[in-house]
């Protein structure tokens, strides 16, 4: 009787989400458990969602970013203390981050299926992110008021805005920014709190059968991993508890572009699709179905790493056309964002692998290919390379270049 | 049991395909689309009737506002500022004709933006009048330059004539004023010539060799200018975001022309009429109409329900004008005093963006190459 009922259910689904990869069929288990409307849960009355500690590190590195434009105050001590920050700083604008004893770059690459045995990468990473800095600092800063040209850093206006690259035509502030997208929020997210080795670790499992809660705390261990890779994405979301009402407007990382890809109307539902995940995977731990709770992880896994996808060929795709038309400059503010989330590929993951989709190495030869085309960088790059970049990138993904290309 | 599950499947996935395939068509193709329109004669026709005479009569304009700069600030008087208040009035006005056809040099110029950004950014101002160190071509300096830091070096300075006239004689303030204000008319000139040399020059000929029907080719491109322009200059610029359209209020400071409180209204006005004469075709010098947007949209008989779709966007922006006609000279006044006039005329204006942006663009095969940015 069940089982005849589940093929319609199945089949809305998939009429809904148009998604050949949602087919959850998880056997009589995943009916069982109703996926809530909104993300709440309590124990006793009491809420036992938190994620803190995610809402303020969005923040933190919010305002490290717009550090990279503060001509006037910034240097390289002031941006790299606020990338690191200690507890009792004042690095930032809000007492509630300087007081906080949490910090962007301890969290960078820092996710225990990629990074917990592979500190030596992590370390190349995190000399990356400063490395951004310096060069802002020490490259872009005293060139504040001259015009960029080939292997001249400076200003370059694109449209009423005014961007300020490097030698290469690149934008650290983008780079910084959408690099992190992928080495803090996706990494920590697809790669940390949503991997059974940290949902299970110790004796999560355990207590999470026998509701043993955090000493002084409503929630149990496991209820709170899942909360903190919920929080890297909606956790400076205006409705927390329903956070697609407003998602793309939250912040200037995950949430940004998740909302941004599904205004596409080739990936309309994933937004939907990955709140849902979120909502059903976290109900499966209260049912203390852990099964349930690991196909959504996938299913989430899946579609934020097909955002950074989208965004980073949408991206390319902008900038090919502006190259196209002969407009150098104006291709190389997409291109500087489309750099970073190019990066960010390194830190997605296959469903149902240990594995990025694009390794280090790999997505290292793209960034080369990149800036390849010549001594100068941005400045030499031809449409031509672009395609190639866009087509490797898609071709590990069910989608087209044409689709993540397009805005409607 | 089984059996059925993989049955189902199969019906299910055939059902997805189905589902899935009609969106898979879409995207940045840029494939050439042939009708047997003359696309060439369309080109031709803005190039030589439209853009290059229109360009010729705002550069002539300049040089008369150059030429009243040059004479106010050698003898500053409220006889000569008012001279020169007129001819920036009419070089003003006269740029509303080729604001929209930032293609080509004008393009590489950034020269709409150089021209016409406002509210013009005050405080920079003041600063590089009394220390005398700018560099125009800067883009973070657009909003220290062109019509509207003129606006206020001539209107905004104080509240009556002979007050503003002090700032160019007073030995304290005259150097620094007389000097920036000619460096702002000098520079308007220069980047006018500039355009309309290139355009009289080699650019003429690669435009309208451009017939190709693709992203690259001279028609999508300066349509996607023209859309643009309507869209983010005219109706979001002139109108909109004063009128609070995209803020929680309305923002009477963000006017075109905010300092002269006199001539908003008709740099409004002048920007519609030229924007339908350029979709009709209309020639800069005479009522005659060349092969144009309104002719190519005729010619694949273009209808929207019922109705030829060439003749609801005429229709719309004789409605955008008649709108625009009951608000006063003064467009931060107005806000101020009655802003549902002014909501009033962008909602005339916005029914033309989609009369323009998605009916025209269907029928003529063309993708819109601009998106709204991210704001970061």
């Amino acid at each position: 009787m069940k089982k005849l009922l589940l093929l319609p259910l199945c089949a809305t689904m998939l009429f809904v989400s148009c998604n050949k990869d949602d087919d959850n069929d998880s056997g009589d288990n995943g009916s069982a458990i109703a996926t809530p409307t909104l993300y709440t849960f309590e124990r006793d009355g009491v809420s036992t969602v938190n994620f803190g500690g995610q809402t303020t590190r969005i923040l933190m590195a919010g305002e490290t970013t717009d550090a990279f434009k503060a001509f006037e105050t910034a240097t390289e001590a002031s941006i790299k203390a606020m990338f690191a920050h200690v507890e009792g700083a004042v690095d930032f604008s809000e007492d509630d981050l300087n007081s906080s004893d949490k910090s962007i770059e301890s969290k960078v690459a820092a996710s225990s299926d990629f990074f917990a045995a592979n500190t030596t990468e992590a370390a190349i990473i995190k000399g990356e992110f400063a490395g951004y800095i310096e060069g802002q600092i020490n490259e872009v800063f005293p060139n504040e008021n001259v015009l960029a040209a080939a292997g001249v850093a400076g200003q370059i206006a694109d449209g009423t805005s005014t961007r300020y690259v490097n030698a290469q035509g690149l934008e650290y502030n983008q780079m910084f920014a959408k690099s992190l997208l992928g080495a803090l929020m996706v990494d920590q997210i697809l790669n940390n709190y949503l991997s059974t080795a940290v949902l299970d670790a110790e004796s999560n499992r355990v207590n999470n059968d026998n509701d043993v809660v955090e000493e002084g705390k409503s929630y149990t261990s496991m209820e709170h991993k899942w909360d903190e890779a919920y929080g890297y994405i909606y956790g400076t979301s205006e409705n927390p508890e329903n956070p697609n009402l407003t998602i793309g407007e939250d912040d200037k990382f995950l949430n940004e572009y998740t909302g941004r890809v599904n205004d596409d109307t080739d990936f309309s539902t994933i937004a939907a699709d990955i709140f849902e995940a979120f909502k059903l995977g976290r109900a499966a731990i209260v049912a203390k179905n852990y099964d349930v709770r690991d196909e959504q992880a996938e299913i989430i896994r899946e579609n934020i790493s097909k955002v950074i996808a989208v965004r980073g060929i949408y991206y390319l795709q902008q900038a090919k056309l502006k190259i196209e038309n002969g407009e150098v400059t104006g291709s190389f503010h997409a291109l500087s964002e489309a750099y970073g989330f190019i990066y960010s590929l390194r830190f997605t993951r296959k469903p149902g692998t240990n594995d990025a989709y694009f390794s280090k190495e790999e997505v290292d030869g793209l960034l080369s290919q990149l800036t390849g085309d010549g001594e100068n960088g941005l400045w030499d790059l031809e449409a031509d390379t672009i395609e190639s970049i866009s087509e490797t990138i898609a071709a590990e993904f069910d989608f087209t270049v044409a689709q993540a290309a397009s805005v409607e | 049991m089984k059996k059925t599950k993989v049955w189902g499947f199969i019906i299910l996935l055939s059902l997805i395909v189905f589902a899935c395939s009609t969106s898979d068509d879409e995207g940045g193709t840029s494939e050439e689309t042939s009708d047997n329109f003359n696309r060439s004669a369309m080109l031709i026709n803005w190039a030589d009737n439209i853009i290059i005479p229109a360009y010729t009569a705002f550069n002539a304009d300049v040089a008369v506002m150059v030429q009243a700069s040059s004479v106010f600030t050698e003898t500053p008087s409220e006889a000569n500022l008012q001279n020169l208040r007129s001819a920036w009035k009419d070089a003003y006005v006269s740029f509303q004709s080729v604001s929209m056809f930032e293609i080509g040099k004008a393009e590489e110029l950034n020269f709409r933006n150089r021209l016409n950004v406002y509210p013009t950014d005050v405080t920079s101002i003041e600063e590089n009048v009394s220390n005398n160190t700018y560099n125009f071509s800067l883009p973070s300096n657009i909003a220290i330059q062109g019509f509207p830091a003129i606006d206020y070096l001539i209107n905004g300075l104080a509240g009556t004539d002979a007050e503003i006239v002090a700032f160019y004689n007073s030995e304290s303030t005259a150097t620094g004023y007389n000097g920036y204000l000619n460096e702002l008319t000098n520079t308007v000139l220069e980047l006018s010539t500039t355009v309309l040399n290139d355009w009289e020059g080699s650019y003429r000929s690669i435009f309208v060799a451009g017939t190709s029907s693709s992203a690259t080719g001279s028609v999508d491109k300066l349509v996607n200018d023209f859309l643009f322009y309507y869209e983010k200059s005219l109706r979001a610029g002139k109108i909109g975001i004063p009128a609070g359209v995209f803020s929680v209020d309305p923002l009477p400071e963000k006017v075109e022309a905010l300092y002269s409180k006199e001539i908003g209204k008709e740099l409004l006005l002048a920007a519609i009429t030229a924007s339908q004469n350029f979709f009709n075709g209309k020639s800069f010098t005479s009522a005659s109409e060349g092969e144009s947007l309104k002719s190519y949209l005729d010619f694949l008989n273009t209808i929207k329900n019922g109705d030829d779709l060439s003749t609801l966007i005429n229709n719309q922006f004789d409605i955008s004008k008649t709108k625009a006609a009951e608000l006063g000279n003064d467009l931060a006044l107005q806000v101020t005093t009655d802003n549902s006039k002014m909501t009033e005329t962008y909602d005339e204006l916005q029914r033309n963006v989609i009369l323009l942006k998605v009916d025209m663009l269907q029928a003529l095969s063309i993708n819109v190459d601009f998106v709204d940015a991210d704001g970061d």
